[in-house]
């Protein structure tokens, strides 16, 4: 098969690849540029683990064909944190124990920082609706929401990589 | 119309396997830096294991929690811990690590008392440093590590630990089948809409006799989670099969509550400390999600004066509960 050139932003870097164009962008992402933050669930677009950011927009990266992100720019969960230091959603989660097993976590701070980006004062019922297509089956949602009503409270949030 | 609803259950709940042996090991290497190793082989699948085990090691040597490092559920180095599962590995493996930890402050005080002139009996391990009755010696602990050092010892310790049960009499079921149970109490409060049949879960309270916690936000953690699978149980989730093959095998077919179907879980944690615990601990895994659907469906027949007999409760089954009863009365 043909290989398709993609050119994407990862993290804020660019990156060009030549790769079957059949690969979703989950694929690349794991398999090529090893970024395993990004969890393969369910990979048919129900459980929400493999979510990312893809420019201003949360999107299961399973049901993206990589080609689709071309030109595009990715954030994944690897793209938060600066120099080492934990970005104010991970500092929340880890601080009112929002983790378990693990496997939602990325998908969940994706989910709450594009919420965030989007609304920066929000309710619980908005936190509730804007995770509730990330699945958890460990923590019961408590402490997950709990730990974005903290980021969101965090006056400055020292974010990573604010744009793709 | 909608109805509310309060419904209340009870449970409890053995922990370890039932009337079998089920043992935990442990090792445990206390280096020359005053830190410390635990070896076991407990798996850690989300519910706070190392972080526990970590403590209680911690806890036993007198370092910080932070000094220990868990290597687990490594077959190739760990002893064997058994399963993640019966609620048992705060409560077993807990007892293993804390029994090798204590092997190994025995050795450390020993040598601290030869050194200092005093009594084993008087002294301890607390914050670093080696204790003389209830004041520091100025000594650390890692001075005495060194002094086992340059004696040629290596400060090791191995604890294993089983559950004491008995086997169940075949002809009474009569026996000790646990060493020890955990018990809870829930209540939820519950609205279901007589026109859609779809139950709302609007609070869930949740008592929980676990022992000591030993890391409360852990329970805590253990509780929503069991709670949220107890709401699932009881409202949605059915695994339906049609000759031996599963029916619904996907998320969208299979529902499990998402966040929009959690409400708020206040937990209760009631400290009732177990003498043959690590520090007083027992389980908390299974139990949180044993007594939720009874408490949702004792709810739900206060709401309707309907008792269903049948989970999960989905809105199919409730209108045509509902239904029945008119056609019942209409006679």
């Amino acid at each position: 098969m043909a290989q398709f050139h993609l050119e994407m932003k990862v993290n804020g870097k660019p990156i060009a690849l030549d790769i079957d164009p059949g690969l979703r962008l989950l694929d690349v992402l794991r398999d090529i540029l090893h970024l395993t933050g990004t969890k393969e669930g369910c990979g048919e677009g129900e459980c929400g683990a493999c979510s990312v950011i893809l420019d201003d927009e949360l999107v299961d990266s399973c049901l993206i064909l990589a080609p689709q992100a071309h030109g595009r720019g990715v954030i994944t969960i690897e793209g938060l944190a600066l120099n080492g230091e934990l970005d104010p959603y991970q500092q929340a989660f880890l601080e009112v124990g929002a983790v378990q097993c693990g496997y939602c976590t990325p998908g969940m701070i994706l989910a709450a920082r594009v919420l965030l980006n989007h609304n920066p004062k929000p309710s619980k019922q908005d936190i509730a609706k804007a995770i509730s297509g990330n699945l958890c089956r460990c923590t019961g949602y408590a402490k997950i929401v709990q730990g974005i009503e903290i980021a969101a409270s965090l006056k400055e949030t020292k974010a990573g990589v604010s744009r793709a | 119309m909608k109805k509310r609803g309060y419904g209340i259950a009870n449970m409890w709940y053995g922990i370890g396997n039932t009337a079998n042996p089920n043992p935990s090991g442990a090792f445990v290497d206390f280096l020359d830096d005053g830190t410390a190793i635990v070896l076991t082989g407990c798996a850690d699948i989300g519910q706070g294991s190392s972080t526990v085990l970590a403590q209680i090691a911690a806890e036993t040597l007198g370092i910080c929690v932070e000094d220990v490092v868990i290597v687990s559920a490594d077959t190739e180095v760990t002893p064997d811990a058994g399963a993640s599962s019966a609620s048992r590995q705060t409560y077993v493996s807990g007892n293993a690590v804390r029994l090798a930890a204590e092997n190994v402050r025995n050795q450390v005080i020993a040598i601290a008392a030869e050194l200092l002139n005093i009594p084993t009996e008087t002294v301890s391990l607390s914050q670093g440093e080696i204790w003389n009755s209830d004041k520091s010696s100025g000594m650390s602990i890692k001075e005495i590590i060194n002094k086992c050092r340059s004696k040629g010892i290596l400060t090791l310790g191995h604890g294993s630990y089983n559950p004491v049960t008995t086997e169940l009499d075949p002809e009474t079921g009569q026996g000790i089948p646990y060493a020890t149970y955990a018990f809870a109490t829930q209540v939820s409060e519950i609205e279901v809409d007589t026109e859609t049949g779809i139950v709302e879960v609007k609070q869930i309270v949740a008592a929980h006799d676990v022992g000591t916690a030993i890391n409360p936000q852990n329970v805590e953690g253990q509780i929503e989670g069991g709670c949220a699978m107890g709401i699932g149980y009881a409202l949605l989730e059915e695994v339906i099969l049609k000759d031996g093959e599963i029916q619904n095998p996907g998320m969208s077919t299979y529902l499990i509550p998402t966040a929009l179907d959690v409400p708020e879980i206040h937990t209760i944690i009631i400290e009732e400390s177990e003498i043959s615990g690590p520090y007083g601990a027992k389980g908390v895994g299974e139990p949180a999600l044993v007594p939720t659907a009874a408490a949702i469906a004792n709810a739900v027949a206060d709401a309707l004066g309907i008792r269903m007999y049948e989970l999960p409760l989905t809105p199919e089954k409730i209108i045509a509960a509902i239904k029945n009863r008119k056609e019942v009365e209409a006679i």
